[in-house]
Protein backbone atom coordinates (compact mmCIF):
# COMPACT_ATOMS: atom_id res chain seq x y z
CA UNK A 1 0.00 0.00 0.00
CA UNK A 2 2.92 2.02 0.81
CA UNK A 3 4.05 2.18 -3.11
CA UNK A 4 1.02 4.01 -4.05
CA UNK A 5 1.35 7.33 -3.42
CA UNK A 6 5.24 6.91 -4.08
CA UNK A 7 4.19 5.86 -7.44
CA UNK A 8 1.57 8.42 -7.65
CA UNK A 9 4.36 11.16 -6.91
CA UNK A 10 6.87 9.45 -9.14
CA UNK A 11 4.43 9.40 -11.99
CA UNK A 12 3.17 13.30 -11.53
CA UNK A 13 7.01 14.08 -11.54
CA UNK A 14 7.13 12.26 -14.61
CA UNK A 15 4.04 14.19 -16.25
CA UNK A 16 4.60 17.69 -14.05
CA UNK A 17 8.61 18.05 -15.72
CA UNK A 18 7.37 18.32 -19.33
CA UNK A 19 4.17 20.45 -18.80
CA UNK A 20 6.66 23.00 -17.24
CA UNK A 21 9.20 23.01 -20.13
CA UNK A 22 5.82 23.29 -22.58
CA UNK A 23 4.56 25.73 -20.14
CA UNK A 24 7.47 28.01 -20.33
CA UNK A 25 7.62 27.89 -24.37
CA UNK A 26 4.23 28.84 -24.01
CA UNK A 27 5.07 32.03 -22.65
CA UNK A 28 8.08 32.93 -25.09
CA UNK A 29 5.38 32.48 -27.49
CA UNK A 30 2.81 34.76 -26.01
CA UNK A 31 5.95 37.24 -25.46
CA UNK A 32 6.25 37.12 -29.22
CA UNK A 33 2.53 37.68 -29.66
CA UNK A 34 2.43 40.37 -27.06
CA UNK A 35 4.47 43.05 -29.29
CA UNK A 36 2.71 42.58 -32.24
CA UNK A 37 -0.89 42.87 -30.38
CA UNK A 38 -0.74 44.71 -27.41
CA UNK A 39 -0.78 48.39 -27.23
CA UNK A 40 0.83 50.05 -23.82
CA UNK A 41 2.52 52.56 -22.64
CA UNK A 42 5.24 52.31 -19.54
CA UNK A 43 8.10 53.96 -18.20
CA UNK A 44 11.50 51.47 -17.60
CA UNK A 45 14.69 51.61 -16.07
CA UNK A 46 18.09 50.55 -17.58
CA UNK A 47 20.68 49.57 -15.71
CA UNK A 48 24.27 48.06 -16.59
CA UNK A 49 27.81 48.49 -15.27
CA UNK A 50 28.57 51.95 -15.27
CA UNK A 51 25.56 53.05 -16.66
CA UNK A 52 21.23 53.79 -15.58
CA UNK A 53 18.86 55.36 -17.00
CA UNK A 54 14.94 56.04 -17.29
CA UNK A 55 12.79 56.02 -20.85
CA UNK A 56 9.30 56.35 -21.35
CA UNK A 57 8.01 53.45 -24.21
CA UNK A 58 4.59 54.35 -26.57
CA UNK A 59 3.36 51.28 -28.07
CA UNK A 60 0.38 51.31 -30.34
CA UNK A 61 -1.06 48.26 -32.50
CA UNK A 62 -3.39 49.66 -34.57
CA UNK A 63 -4.64 48.41 -38.42
CA UNK A 64 -2.01 45.74 -38.02
CA UNK A 65 0.62 48.77 -37.79
CA UNK A 66 3.15 48.37 -35.01
CA UNK A 67 4.09 52.25 -33.88
CA UNK A 68 6.37 52.68 -31.09
CA UNK A 69 8.10 55.80 -29.67
CA UNK A 70 11.45 55.79 -26.77
CA UNK A 71 12.50 58.45 -25.35
CA UNK A 72 15.03 58.86 -22.21
CA UNK A 73 13.72 60.68 -19.42
CA UNK A 74 16.85 61.82 -17.67
CA UNK A 75 20.14 63.22 -19.37
CA UNK A 76 19.70 63.63 -23.24
CA UNK A 77 16.38 63.40 -24.83
CA UNK A 78 17.45 60.80 -26.92
CA UNK A 79 14.75 59.29 -29.22
CA UNK A 80 13.55 56.44 -31.41
CA UNK A 81 10.34 56.18 -33.10
CA UNK A 82 9.73 53.10 -35.36
CA UNK A 83 7.13 51.58 -37.52
CA UNK A 84 6.57 48.19 -37.88
CA UNK A 85 10.20 47.55 -36.89
CA UNK A 86 11.59 50.00 -39.48
CA UNK A 87 12.89 53.30 -37.64
CA UNK A 88 11.76 56.43 -38.59
CA UNK A 89 13.48 59.00 -36.86
CA UNK A 90 16.12 59.11 -34.05
CA UNK A 91 17.57 62.04 -32.15
CA UNK A 92 20.76 63.46 -32.86
CA UNK A 93 23.55 61.46 -31.04
CA UNK A 94 21.88 58.16 -31.62
CA UNK A 95 22.26 58.57 -35.16
CA UNK A 96 23.96 55.60 -36.80
CA UNK A 97 24.99 54.50 -40.02
CA UNK A 98 22.35 52.08 -40.62
CA UNK A 99 22.68 50.46 -44.09
CA UNK A 100 20.52 47.63 -45.52
CA UNK A 101 19.96 46.06 -42.72
CA UNK A 102 17.31 48.91 -41.61
CA UNK A 103 15.09 47.47 -44.15
CA UNK A 104 15.05 44.09 -43.13
CA UNK A 105 12.26 43.06 -40.95
CA UNK A 106 12.80 41.96 -36.97
CA UNK A 107 12.90 38.17 -36.55
CA UNK A 108 10.03 36.73 -34.46
CA UNK A 109 11.21 34.92 -31.42
CA UNK A 110 11.24 31.07 -31.83
CA UNK A 111 11.23 28.60 -28.67
CA UNK A 112 11.59 25.50 -30.66
CA UNK A 113 14.86 26.96 -32.38
CA UNK A 114 15.94 28.47 -29.37
CA UNK A 115 15.58 25.21 -27.08
CA UNK A 116 17.98 23.47 -28.67
CA UNK A 117 20.98 26.27 -26.92
CA UNK A 118 19.29 27.37 -24.04
CA UNK A 119 17.03 25.17 -21.36
CA UNK A 120 13.69 26.98 -20.92
CA UNK A 121 12.43 26.54 -17.64
CA UNK A 122 9.55 28.43 -15.84
CA UNK A 123 11.35 28.81 -12.24
CA UNK A 124 8.79 31.25 -10.28
CA UNK A 125 6.22 34.16 -9.79
CA UNK A 126 7.37 37.46 -9.41
CA UNK A 127 5.93 40.96 -9.63
CA UNK A 128 6.65 43.64 -10.92
CA UNK A 129 5.56 47.46 -11.44
CA UNK A 130 2.30 46.28 -9.74
CA UNK A 131 1.91 43.22 -12.04
CA UNK A 132 2.17 39.53 -11.24
CA UNK A 133 4.37 38.16 -13.73
CA UNK A 134 5.76 34.47 -14.43
CA UNK A 135 9.89 33.97 -14.31
CA UNK A 136 11.03 31.99 -17.38
CA UNK A 137 14.87 31.46 -17.51
CA UNK A 138 16.79 30.89 -20.63
CA UNK A 139 19.56 28.87 -19.19
CA UNK A 140 22.56 28.53 -21.71
CA UNK A 141 23.02 25.09 -22.91
CA UNK A 142 27.13 25.79 -23.71
CA UNK A 143 29.36 28.28 -22.75
CA UNK A 144 28.88 30.66 -25.49
CA UNK A 145 25.97 32.75 -24.21
CA UNK A 146 24.43 34.70 -21.60
CA UNK A 147 21.69 33.52 -19.57
CA UNK A 148 17.85 35.53 -19.46
CA UNK A 149 15.85 35.77 -16.52
CA UNK A 150 12.67 37.02 -18.20
CA UNK A 151 9.66 38.32 -16.02
CA UNK A 152 6.85 37.99 -18.14
CA UNK A 153 3.55 39.74 -17.13
CA UNK A 154 0.75 37.27 -16.69
CA UNK A 155 -2.15 39.34 -18.22
CA UNK A 156 -0.38 40.27 -21.61
CA UNK A 157 2.72 38.36 -21.50
CA UNK A 158 5.15 41.65 -22.02
CA UNK A 159 8.13 41.66 -20.54
CA UNK A 160 8.20 43.59 -17.62
CA UNK A 161 11.44 42.71 -16.74
CA UNK A 162 14.83 41.04 -18.22
CA UNK A 163 18.11 40.27 -16.62
CA UNK A 164 20.83 39.24 -18.15
CA UNK A 165 23.32 36.93 -16.37
CA UNK A 166 26.40 35.61 -16.89
CA UNK A 167 28.05 32.35 -15.95
CA UNK A 168 28.61 32.87 -12.74
CA UNK A 169 25.36 34.02 -11.67
CA UNK A 170 26.22 37.23 -12.09
CA UNK A 171 24.15 40.66 -13.29
CA UNK A 172 24.94 42.08 -16.20
CA UNK A 173 21.93 44.14 -17.39
CA UNK A 174 18.43 45.01 -16.17
CA UNK A 175 15.57 45.78 -17.81
CA UNK A 176 12.67 47.03 -15.91
CA UNK A 177 9.26 48.77 -15.81
CA UNK A 178 8.52 50.76 -13.07
CA UNK A 179 4.96 51.31 -14.60
CA UNK A 180 2.72 49.82 -17.32
CA UNK A 181 -0.26 50.53 -18.65
CA UNK A 182 -2.16 48.31 -21.16
CA UNK A 183 -6.10 49.55 -20.67
CA UNK A 184 -5.27 53.06 -22.95
CA UNK A 185 -4.20 53.03 -26.61
CA UNK A 186 -1.27 55.62 -26.97
CA UNK A 187 -2.73 58.62 -29.36
CA UNK A 188 -1.34 60.27 -31.88
CA UNK A 189 0.29 63.00 -30.15
CA UNK A 190 2.27 60.10 -27.50
CA UNK A 191 3.90 59.06 -30.93
CA UNK A 192 4.44 62.25 -32.28
CA UNK A 193 8.13 62.24 -32.65
CA UNK A 194 9.89 65.52 -30.52
CA UNK A 195 11.69 68.20 -33.00
CA UNK A 196 15.10 66.44 -32.04
CA UNK A 197 14.67 63.64 -33.71
CA UNK A 198 15.70 63.20 -37.18
CA UNK A 199 14.32 61.48 -40.15
CA UNK A 200 16.75 58.40 -41.17
CA UNK A 201 18.50 58.99 -44.09
CA UNK A 202 19.28 55.54 -45.76
CA UNK A 203 23.00 54.60 -46.36
CA UNK A 204 22.77 54.89 -50.44
CA UNK A 205 26.03 52.68 -49.88
CA UNK A 206 24.44 49.34 -50.87
CA UNK A 207 25.60 47.69 -53.39
CA UNK A 208 28.88 46.69 -51.74
CA UNK A 209 26.59 45.44 -48.64
CA UNK A 210 25.73 41.75 -50.80
CA UNK A 211 29.06 41.24 -51.32
CA UNK A 212 30.48 41.38 -47.87
CA UNK A 213 28.64 37.72 -46.81
CA UNK A 214 29.92 36.61 -50.07
CA UNK A 215 33.71 37.72 -49.66
CA UNK A 216 33.82 37.31 -45.45
CA UNK A 217 33.15 34.13 -43.33
CA UNK A 218 33.93 32.70 -40.23
CA UNK A 219 35.50 29.62 -39.79
CA UNK A 220 33.95 28.63 -36.59
CA UNK A 221 30.76 30.01 -35.07
CA UNK A 222 29.07 29.00 -31.86
CA UNK A 223 26.86 26.47 -32.49
CA UNK A 224 22.80 27.86 -33.62
CA UNK A 225 24.20 31.65 -34.51
CA UNK A 226 23.50 32.41 -37.92
CA UNK A 227 24.13 35.59 -40.20
CA UNK A 228 21.10 37.82 -40.22
CA UNK A 229 22.13 40.63 -41.85
CA UNK A 230 25.91 41.90 -43.25
CA UNK A 231 26.54 45.67 -44.39
CA UNK A 232 29.13 48.01 -45.81
CA UNK A 233 29.26 51.81 -45.57
CA UNK A 234 31.65 54.18 -45.53
CA UNK A 235 32.56 55.83 -42.01
CA UNK A 236 31.29 59.54 -42.36
CA UNK A 237 35.16 60.90 -40.30
CA UNK A 238 37.42 57.96 -41.15
CA UNK A 239 36.03 57.87 -44.90
CA UNK A 240 37.19 53.90 -44.40
CA UNK A 241 35.03 51.24 -45.89
CA UNK A 242 33.60 49.58 -42.67
CA UNK A 243 31.73 46.13 -43.35
CA UNK A 244 29.83 44.14 -40.87
CA UNK A 245 28.06 41.04 -40.55
CA UNK A 246 25.55 40.27 -37.80
CA UNK A 247 24.87 37.03 -36.16
CA UNK A 248 22.45 35.97 -33.86
CA UNK A 249 20.80 32.75 -32.41
CA UNK A 250 17.19 33.81 -31.91
CA UNK A 251 18.23 35.64 -28.84
CA UNK A 252 21.59 37.10 -28.44
CA UNK A 253 23.65 38.82 -30.95
CA UNK A 254 26.41 39.64 -32.50
CA UNK A 255 28.20 41.84 -35.13
CA UNK A 256 31.34 41.78 -36.82
CA UNK A 257 33.37 44.50 -38.10
CA UNK A 258 36.34 44.24 -41.05
CA UNK A 259 38.38 47.35 -41.56
CA UNK A 260 41.61 48.31 -43.46
CA UNK A 261 44.18 49.11 -41.50
CA UNK A 262 45.92 51.32 -44.16
CA UNK A 263 49.36 50.96 -42.08
CA UNK A 264 47.66 51.99 -38.98
CA UNK A 265 49.75 50.92 -36.36
CA UNK A 266 46.65 49.15 -33.66
CA UNK A 267 47.04 46.80 -31.03
CA UNK A 268 44.55 44.18 -30.28
CA UNK A 269 41.99 45.22 -27.62
CA UNK A 270 39.65 43.95 -25.54
CA UNK A 271 36.78 46.17 -23.84
CA UNK A 272 33.85 45.11 -22.04
CA UNK A 273 30.74 47.45 -21.20
CA UNK A 274 28.38 45.72 -19.14
CA UNK A 275 26.62 43.05 -21.23
CA UNK A 276 28.54 43.62 -24.80
CA UNK A 277 31.97 42.84 -25.18
CA UNK A 278 34.55 44.25 -27.81
CA UNK A 279 37.44 42.45 -29.12
CA UNK A 280 39.92 43.26 -31.77
CA UNK A 281 42.60 41.39 -33.85
CA UNK A 282 44.70 42.11 -36.78
CA UNK A 283 44.32 39.95 -39.50
CA UNK A 284 46.52 40.03 -41.96
CA UNK A 285 44.75 38.80 -45.51
CA UNK A 286 46.77 39.31 -48.95
CA UNK A 287 44.60 42.43 -49.11
CA UNK A 288 47.03 44.33 -46.08
CA UNK A 289 46.17 43.79 -42.56
CA UNK A 290 42.31 44.17 -41.06
CA UNK A 291 40.90 45.01 -38.25
CA UNK A 292 38.27 42.51 -36.78
CA UNK A 293 36.30 43.92 -33.87
CA UNK A 294 33.71 41.47 -32.51
CA UNK A 295 31.11 43.42 -30.70
CA UNK A 296 27.90 42.00 -29.00
CA UNK A 297 25.76 39.91 -25.52
CA UNK A 298 28.48 37.13 -25.71
CA UNK A 299 31.00 35.70 -23.11
CA UNK A 300 34.75 37.58 -24.42
CA UNK A 301 36.10 34.02 -24.50
CA UNK A 302 33.32 33.43 -27.12
CA UNK A 303 33.82 37.17 -29.00
CA UNK A 304 37.63 36.16 -28.81
CA UNK A 305 37.36 32.98 -30.61
CA UNK A 306 35.45 34.64 -33.67
CA UNK A 307 37.61 37.03 -34.12
CA UNK A 308 40.06 34.74 -34.56
CA UNK A 309 38.28 32.62 -36.86
CA UNK A 310 37.30 35.55 -39.88
CA UNK A 311 38.69 34.53 -42.92
CA UNK A 312 38.31 36.41 -46.19
CA UNK A 313 37.28 34.40 -49.74
CA UNK A 314 38.20 37.28 -51.84
CA UNK A 315 41.05 35.38 -53.14
CA UNK A 316 38.88 32.31 -54.27
CA UNK A 317 36.49 35.21 -55.77
CA UNK A 318 39.18 36.04 -58.10
CA UNK B 1 50.40 30.28 -28.63
CA UNK B 2 53.48 32.06 -27.85
CA UNK B 3 55.36 31.45 -24.93
CA UNK B 4 54.99 34.81 -23.85
CA UNK B 5 51.43 35.17 -24.05
CA UNK B 6 50.99 32.15 -21.86
CA UNK B 7 53.39 33.36 -19.06
CA UNK B 8 51.87 36.46 -19.06
CA UNK B 9 48.43 34.90 -18.31
CA UNK B 10 49.96 32.66 -16.09
CA UNK B 11 51.23 35.61 -14.12
CA UNK B 12 47.10 37.24 -13.82
CA UNK B 13 46.01 33.81 -13.09
CA UNK B 14 48.47 34.18 -9.79
CA UNK B 15 47.51 37.56 -9.29
CA UNK B 16 44.14 36.98 -9.50
CA UNK B 17 43.18 39.25 -12.64
CA UNK B 18 43.10 36.94 -14.93
CA UNK B 19 40.09 36.96 -17.34
CA UNK B 20 37.94 34.27 -18.37
CA UNK B 21 40.30 33.68 -21.54
CA UNK B 22 43.00 33.45 -19.55
CA UNK B 23 42.13 31.58 -16.68
CA UNK B 24 41.08 28.87 -19.79
CA UNK B 25 44.04 29.10 -21.49
CA UNK B 26 46.47 28.35 -18.89
CA UNK B 27 44.17 25.18 -17.82
CA UNK B 28 44.45 24.09 -21.10
CA UNK B 29 47.97 24.50 -21.34
CA UNK B 30 48.51 23.19 -17.70
CA UNK B 31 49.16 19.68 -19.33
CA UNK B 32 52.60 20.60 -20.22
CA UNK B 33 54.73 19.96 -17.74
CA UNK B 34 57.01 23.13 -18.79
CA UNK B 35 54.29 25.58 -18.14
CA UNK B 36 53.59 23.84 -14.64
CA UNK B 37 57.03 23.93 -13.78
CA UNK B 38 56.88 27.77 -14.52
CA UNK B 39 53.87 27.90 -12.33
CA UNK B 40 55.86 26.65 -9.95
CA UNK B 41 58.52 29.23 -10.53
CA UNK B 42 56.42 32.08 -10.52
CA UNK B 43 54.52 30.75 -7.12
CA UNK B 44 58.17 30.67 -5.61
CA UNK B 45 59.26 34.04 -6.84
CA UNK B 46 55.44 35.83 -5.35
CA UNK B 47 56.60 33.40 -1.79
CA UNK B 48 60.00 34.93 -1.71
CA UNK B 49 58.76 38.52 -2.37
CA UNK B 50 55.47 37.89 0.50
CA UNK B 51 58.29 36.68 2.60
CA UNK B 52 56.02 33.55 2.57
CA UNK B 53 58.63 31.08 2.02
CA UNK B 54 56.58 28.36 3.09
CA UNK B 55 54.74 27.47 -0.29
CA UNK B 56 55.72 24.34 -1.23
CA UNK B 57 56.71 23.35 -4.73
CA UNK B 58 54.83 19.80 -5.45
CA UNK B 59 53.93 18.60 -7.97
CA UNK B 60 50.63 17.09 -6.52
CA UNK B 61 49.03 16.94 -10.00
CA UNK B 62 51.93 14.52 -11.67
CA UNK B 63 52.28 12.60 -8.43
CA UNK B 64 48.56 11.79 -7.92
CA UNK B 65 48.01 11.01 -11.75
CA UNK B 66 51.13 8.94 -11.04
CA UNK B 67 49.66 6.97 -8.40
CA UNK B 68 46.60 6.97 -10.09
CA UNK B 69 48.20 5.09 -13.37
CA UNK B 70 49.44 2.42 -10.89
CA UNK B 71 46.21 1.47 -9.40
CA UNK B 72 44.79 -2.06 -10.73
CA UNK B 73 41.35 -1.52 -12.00
CA UNK B 74 39.07 -3.25 -8.98
CA UNK B 75 37.78 -6.45 -10.38
CA UNK B 76 34.45 -6.48 -9.66
CA UNK B 77 33.68 -9.83 -8.22
CA UNK B 78 36.15 -9.42 -5.58
CA UNK B 79 34.69 -8.68 -1.92
CA UNK B 80 36.30 -8.70 0.86
CA UNK B 81 39.48 -7.09 3.02
CA UNK B 82 41.04 -7.31 -0.18
CA UNK B 83 39.77 -4.01 -2.11
CA UNK B 84 39.97 -2.08 0.98
CA UNK B 85 43.36 -2.99 1.27
CA UNK B 86 43.89 -1.98 -2.26
CA UNK B 87 42.23 1.05 -1.58
CA UNK B 88 44.91 1.71 1.38
CA UNK B 89 47.72 0.91 -0.84
CA UNK B 90 46.57 4.12 -2.95
CA UNK B 91 45.90 5.99 -0.82
CA UNK B 92 49.33 4.96 1.04
CA UNK B 93 51.03 5.57 -2.81
CA UNK B 94 49.45 9.05 -2.62
CA UNK B 95 50.53 10.64 0.42
CA UNK B 96 53.87 8.85 -0.26
CA UNK B 97 54.10 11.03 -3.48
CA UNK B 98 53.16 13.59 -1.08
CA UNK B 99 55.71 14.03 0.89
CA UNK B 100 58.19 12.84 -1.20
CA UNK B 101 57.22 16.17 -3.19
CA UNK B 102 57.54 18.25 0.58
CA UNK B 103 60.95 16.73 0.76
CA UNK B 104 62.18 17.31 -2.48
CA UNK B 105 61.25 20.89 -2.01
CA UNK B 106 62.80 21.43 0.84
CA UNK B 107 66.01 20.01 -0.56
CA UNK B 108 65.82 22.08 -3.58
CA UNK B 109 67.54 25.35 -3.19
CA UNK B 110 66.20 28.29 -4.83
CA UNK B 111 68.75 29.66 -7.03
CA UNK B 112 69.14 33.36 -6.76
CA UNK B 113 69.90 33.38 -10.35
CA UNK B 114 66.27 31.61 -11.18
CA UNK B 115 64.34 34.28 -9.05
CA UNK B 116 66.02 37.30 -10.69
CA UNK B 117 64.90 35.77 -14.24
CA UNK B 118 61.66 35.47 -13.23
CA UNK B 119 61.45 38.73 -12.10
CA UNK B 120 61.95 40.08 -15.25
CA UNK B 121 59.47 37.61 -17.02
CA UNK B 122 56.53 39.20 -15.90
CA UNK B 123 57.07 42.56 -18.05
CA UNK B 124 54.02 42.43 -19.92
CA UNK B 125 55.09 42.15 -24.03
CA UNK B 126 55.28 45.64 -25.19
CA UNK B 127 52.86 46.00 -27.98
CA UNK B 128 54.35 46.94 -31.38
CA UNK B 129 54.56 50.53 -31.71
CA UNK B 130 55.07 51.88 -35.05
CA UNK B 131 53.95 55.55 -35.40
CA UNK B 132 55.59 57.98 -33.03
CA UNK B 133 52.12 59.44 -32.71
CA UNK B 134 50.53 56.53 -31.11
CA UNK B 135 53.51 56.26 -28.68
CA UNK B 136 52.61 59.88 -27.44
CA UNK B 137 49.57 58.46 -25.76
CA UNK B 138 50.56 55.32 -24.25
CA UNK B 139 51.38 54.72 -20.94
CA UNK B 140 52.99 52.21 -18.98
CA UNK B 141 50.71 51.80 -16.04
CA UNK B 142 47.56 51.58 -17.69
CA UNK B 143 48.84 48.18 -19.24
CA UNK B 144 49.53 46.84 -15.99
CA UNK B 145 45.91 46.80 -15.03
CA UNK B 146 44.89 44.37 -17.40
CA UNK B 147 43.18 43.74 -20.92
CA UNK B 148 40.22 44.88 -19.12
CA UNK B 149 39.86 47.86 -16.75
CA UNK B 150 36.28 47.78 -15.52
CA UNK B 151 34.59 48.79 -18.23
CA UNK B 152 36.50 51.23 -19.55
CA UNK B 153 37.73 51.35 -23.02
CA UNK B 154 41.46 51.41 -22.42
CA UNK B 155 44.44 50.27 -24.83
CA UNK B 156 46.15 51.77 -27.76
CA UNK B 157 44.48 55.40 -27.96
CA UNK B 158 43.48 56.78 -31.27
CA UNK B 159 42.17 53.82 -33.66
CA UNK B 160 40.11 52.05 -30.98
CA UNK B 161 38.86 54.81 -29.62
CA UNK B 162 37.61 56.46 -32.94
CA UNK B 163 36.30 53.33 -34.10
CA UNK B 164 34.43 51.38 -31.00
CA UNK B 165 31.88 53.39 -30.16
CA UNK B 166 30.65 54.24 -33.36
CA UNK B 167 31.10 50.12 -34.12
CA UNK B 168 28.63 49.84 -30.65
CA UNK B 169 25.80 51.71 -31.81
CA UNK B 170 25.85 50.19 -34.85
CA UNK B 171 25.94 47.04 -33.19
CA UNK B 172 23.14 48.03 -30.75
CA UNK B 173 21.29 50.16 -33.08
CA UNK B 174 21.16 47.04 -35.64
CA UNK B 175 20.33 44.52 -32.91
CA UNK B 176 17.22 47.04 -32.25
CA UNK B 177 16.10 46.54 -35.40
CA UNK B 178 16.32 42.95 -35.16
CA UNK B 179 15.42 41.70 -32.01
CA UNK B 180 11.36 41.02 -31.03
CA UNK B 181 12.03 42.75 -27.73
CA UNK B 182 12.89 46.24 -29.07
CA UNK B 183 12.89 48.29 -26.41
CA UNK B 184 15.63 46.26 -24.38
CA UNK B 185 18.43 46.88 -27.63
CA UNK B 186 17.54 50.28 -27.92
CA UNK B 187 17.99 51.03 -24.27
CA UNK B 188 21.56 49.53 -24.95
CA UNK B 189 22.19 52.13 -27.43
CA UNK B 190 20.87 54.87 -25.46
CA UNK B 191 23.28 54.03 -22.89
CA UNK B 192 26.30 53.66 -24.28
CA UNK B 193 25.66 57.61 -25.33
CA UNK B 194 25.13 58.33 -22.16
CA UNK B 195 28.88 58.21 -21.09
Amino acid sequence: MRAIPLLSLLLSGWFVAPAHADEAQDWLTRLGHAEQTQSFNGTFVYERNGSFSTHNIWHRVQDGKVRERLLQLDGSAQEVVRVDGHTQCVSGTLIAGLGESSKSAARALDPQKLKNWYEIAVIGKSRVAGRSAVIVALTPRDQHRYGFELHLDKETGLPLKSLLLNDKGQLLERFQFTQLNTSDVPSDTDLQPGADCKVIAVDGNKASAANVAQSWHSDWLPPGFELVSSSAHKDPQTKAQVNSLMYDDGLARFSVFLEPLNGAAVTDTRTQLGPTVAVSRRLTTPQGEIMVTVVGEIPIGTAERIALSMRTDATAVK
Amino acid sequence: MSREALQESLSAVMDNEADELELRRVLNAFDDVETRETWARYQIARAVMHKDLLLPRLDIAAAVSAALADETVPVKATRGPWRSLGRLAVAASVTVAVLAGVRLYNQDEIAGVELAQQSNQPGLAVPQVKGPAVLAGYSESSEATGPMANGVLQGQPGWHDQRLPSYLRQHAQEAALKGTESALPYARAASLENR
